[in-house]
């Protein structure tokens, strides 16, 4: 998805880790998509650039659809479908 | 995956349950054998208390590193080892020599979060069937 897509959505649940820095975002995006259903959509706001790659990877291996990254002032908005 | 947690330096210990918490995360099966110091490191009156473990590499560096960790907002490692027993199906087993030399004899002696005291066979035996296996 573009920048202005992402933008457009509208998520099930928004996942704030950005108190915490790696493995904290990862972590609390495996307890959250306990939460959700089959084609629900999940953000992950994280100020550790690693979550860039980390919860993108993740969600892909684990058959969620990763939707992309919003970068905002000082964190990162990371999208994705849950499987 | 099996990890053979020998080593009750407190850097280490961070490393391993980082590690911990990312095997959980892909919901990998893990099995911790905690050996030698890494033992007394799961005493009850030990774990909470970063006070009483020490860092093996570069000591004087030790206060340093938990006030990075604080900085940053990393868990405490031993809060990092119960999220992934929540998550994923973790056991940590302690060697029954290592508890014995620290004083800890029975399961209950150890933090909530050890599920038995083993031998050493079960550790090789466990090591033998695992795909991935560490030694920290």
């Amino acid at each position: 998805m573009d920048q202005e897509e992402l933008k457009g959505l509208t998520v099930d649940k928004s996942v704030d880790a950005r108190a915490v820095a790696c493995p904290g975002p990862l972590l609390a995006a495996k307890k959250a998509v306990r939460e959700l259903e089959s084609g629900q959509l999940m953000e992950i706001l994280s100020a550790d650039p690693a979550t860039k790659r980390d919860v993108p990877k993740w969600a892909q291996k684990k058959g969620h659809e990763y939707l992309g990254t919003l970068e905002e002032s000082g964190f990162f908005r990371i999208y994705m479908k849950v499987k | 995956m099996t990890i053979a947690l020998f080593s009750g330096s407190i850097d280490k210990l961070t490393g391993a349950s980082i590690i911990l918490a990312g095997a959980a995360a892909d919901d990998m099966d893990v099995e911790i054998f905690v050996l030698m110091q890494g033992a007394r490191a799961f005493l009850k009156d030990v774990a909470d208390d970063p006070a009483k473990l020490g860092m093996s590499e570069n000591p004087e560096l030790k206060e340093e590193f938990l006030a990075s960790l604080e900085r940053l907002k990393v868990m405490p490692w031993m809060d990092f080892f119960r999220e992934a027993k929540e998550l994923a199906d973790v056991k940590i087993y302690v060697c029954g020599l290592a508890g014995k030399i620290w004083g800890g004899e029975e399961v209950s002696d150890f933090v909530d979060l050890v599920d038995d005291i083993v031998g050493i066979g079960e550790c090789i035996t466990s090591m033998e069937e695992s795909d991935i296996h560490l030694f920290i």
